[in-house]
């Protein structure tokens, strides 16, 4: 009777499970485990494959587009998360000390750009920087100056794209750092006001080292979803001015578009995969060894 | 000094807020905007007439209301199918107990960290060999399955107390019947946060279905208004008509859910 009971859980329990394990199967790891093998070969739709070893890898490693294209995410990266995490945290302490009533009407209003794509976000942007008219140049010309072309300018275009990303993502950002500092008791805090603690000093010496895994999360994901972004590089610039946005997505996306012989592609995003993936883990262990010297 | 403090404050936070959500205000206003007057000179803030002939437009174009409504099917189809999918997963793992579970565990739970950049192109051969391309499938299926949502709702599931399931147990429910029964009544607050997630997900996606979708009839609405962007570069008002009308149901959609959404950044637990 027992037994029966327990085979017949087991039965539910791989039933239930059926439908997640079978998809990823399908959706994830066979494509994943393909691309390890199509990196090998000489692949295309219309062709046999052709066996070359790690040409395909060296091949990648050779080309100069590819090390410009992961620059690239790494500045975009280190432009967008540094401001967007300090403007954050700032504004984060800003709206524990506001009235519940304008709070809430402040964080919801940060919080929406985060349901708005990238799609939208690059078309608004666009649309400010306009160097006809948009309402950026508008303001340069305030100050007398010469419209700018944020976009197709090598020496703007990055950093105009980024301001976009750093909108989309600033409120959201604020918010889960609030919650991290909404869960520290006041107590700390007053306890430090006594002993003739500021503003700063309560900052750095209570808020900074009881956040730390809130901050690791937030700089590590928001630094890997930085340098893969692609809505923002594809709508705004297509990767121009002289490849000035080609984001490593886009890259990899153009290659797709443009190169029939598939190897080349797949073995550049698995470096990239790769690259990133050491980056996040040292980014994780820097911060993570600097809180413990503390 | 410390009122004026505060003061101070609150005007510093209403502005940041201000600025916020300007730009989608700027994006609305310019949909009402005549031709003339959108970019240009002399520099126009608020149109000195309202031109309802954008949204008008497009709330009379097939192919922008199509787009709209199949991305809008697509997006509650897929988000009914991740709530399911993944919450079953997630019961089976926080309250079942059966063989090779932890295989089982550590299989989904390792295709977390596999970028979808580095499996994009190779996706594409897989849906392609399938006869996917240019079905609503093809937009749906494979983003169904996620480690990330299964985590958080098995997370949400152990923290259940078991006494709730025990009446049920000696009333001879079967596990399916307590899931069916107990868990999902309960799981609200985890399914409005993953369904949300995963709606907006569906409804933002620009790189998946502008690789996958060629067939207008079932473009998806950020490809529609990518494509639209670069073939009417010039069209400024009824390129902000469009993407306003395309951020409305996320913004209703946030109005809505605004409670469970600000909560949410607890309940998912980055501590």
């Amino acid at each position: 009777m027992n037994n029966t009971l327990k085979k017949n859980d087991m039965k539910t329990a791989y039933i239930m499970l059926l439908p997640i394990v079978g998809l990823l199967t399908v959706f994830v790891v066979i494509p994943l485990l393909y691309a390890i093998f199509v990196s090998f070969y000489q692949w295309s739709f219309y062709q046999d494959s052709i066996f070359v070893g790690f040409s395909n890898y060296l091949l990648v490693l050779k080309d100069q587009a590819f090390y410009k294209a992961m620059w690239t995410g790494i500045k975009f990266a280190l432009i967008v998360i540094p401001i967007q995490f300090v403007a954050a945290f700032l504004f984060a302490h800003l709206i524990k000390n506001l009235t519940a009533k304008v709070g809430g009407f402040v964080k919801t209003s940060i919080y929406i750009p985060h349901v708005i794509s990238g799609v939208v976000a690059s078309i608004v942007f666009m649309f400010i920087y306009n160097y006809n008219g948009g309402l950026a140049n508008y303001i340069v010309s305030l100050f007398g100056s010469e419209p700018i072309p944020f976009l197709a300018d090598v020496k703007y275009a990055l950093g105009s794209i980024s301001l976009p990303a750093i909108w989309l993502g600033f409120g959201f950002t604020t918010l889960i750092i609030l919650a991290g500092i909404n869960d520290i008791p006041d107590s700390y805090y007053e306890a430090a006001e006594i002993d003739g603690a500021n503003t700063f000093h309560k900052m750095i010496f209570i808020t900074l080292p009881l956040l730390k895994n809130v901050f690791l999360y937030v700089i590590v994901v928001g630094l890997t979803g930085a340098i893969q972004q692609f809505d923002l590089a594809y709508v705004m610039t297509n990767g121009g001015p002289l490849n000035s946005t080609m984001t490593p997505n886009l890259f990899i996306y153009t290659h797709f578009k443009n190169d029939p012989y598939m190897g080349y592609t797949i073995s550049a995003a698995l470096l990239l995969f790769v690259i990133i993936g050491v980056i996040s883990a040292l980014m994780f262990r820097l911060i993570n060894s600097k809180q413990v010297e503390d | 000094m410390k009122k004026i403090k505060k003061t101070i404050l609150t005007i510093a936070g209403l502005l940041v807020a201000l600025i916020s959500i300007f730009p989608l205000f700027w994006m609305a206003l310019a949909g009402f905007k005549p031709k003339t007057e959108v970019l240009g000179y002399p520099f126009k803030f608020f149109p000195t007439v309202w031109d309802f002939s954008n949204y008008n437009e497009l709330l009379h174009s097939t192919e922008f209301i199509r787009s709209m409504g199949v991305t809008f099917v697509g997006a509650i189809i897929f988000t009914i199918l991740v709530i399911f999918v993944n919450s079953m997963a997630a019961y089976s793992f926080a309250r079942l107990n059966f063989p090779y579970k932890n295989v089982l565990f550590i299989y989904v739970i390792m295709t977390m960290f596999i970028p979808s950049m580095a499996i994009l192109i190779p996706s594409y051969i897989v849906v392609a060999k399938l006869k996917m391309l240019n079905t609503l499938t093809v937009l749906i299926l494979p983003g169904v399955a996620s480690a990330v949502n299964m985590f958080l709702m098995r997370q949400f599931y152990l923290g259940i107390p078991k006494e709730l399931e025990e009446a049920a147990v000696i009333d001879g429910a079967t596990k399916f019947g307590i899931y069916r029964h107990i868990f999902l009544p309960l799981s609200v607050p985890v399914f409005v946060l993953v369904g949300i997630g995963s709606f907006l997900g569906f409804w933002n996606s620009l790189i998946w279905p502008i690789m996958t979708i060629s067939d207008e009839r079932l473009y998806q609405i950020m490809q529609t208004l990518a494509y639209f962007r670069s073939a009417q570069a010039t069209e400024w008002a009824m390129i902000m008509a469009g993407s306003t009308m395309a951020a409305i149901p996320t913004i209703i959609l946030f109005a809505v859910f605004q409670k469970y959404l600000i909560e949410g950044i607890k309940l998912s637990g980055i501590k």
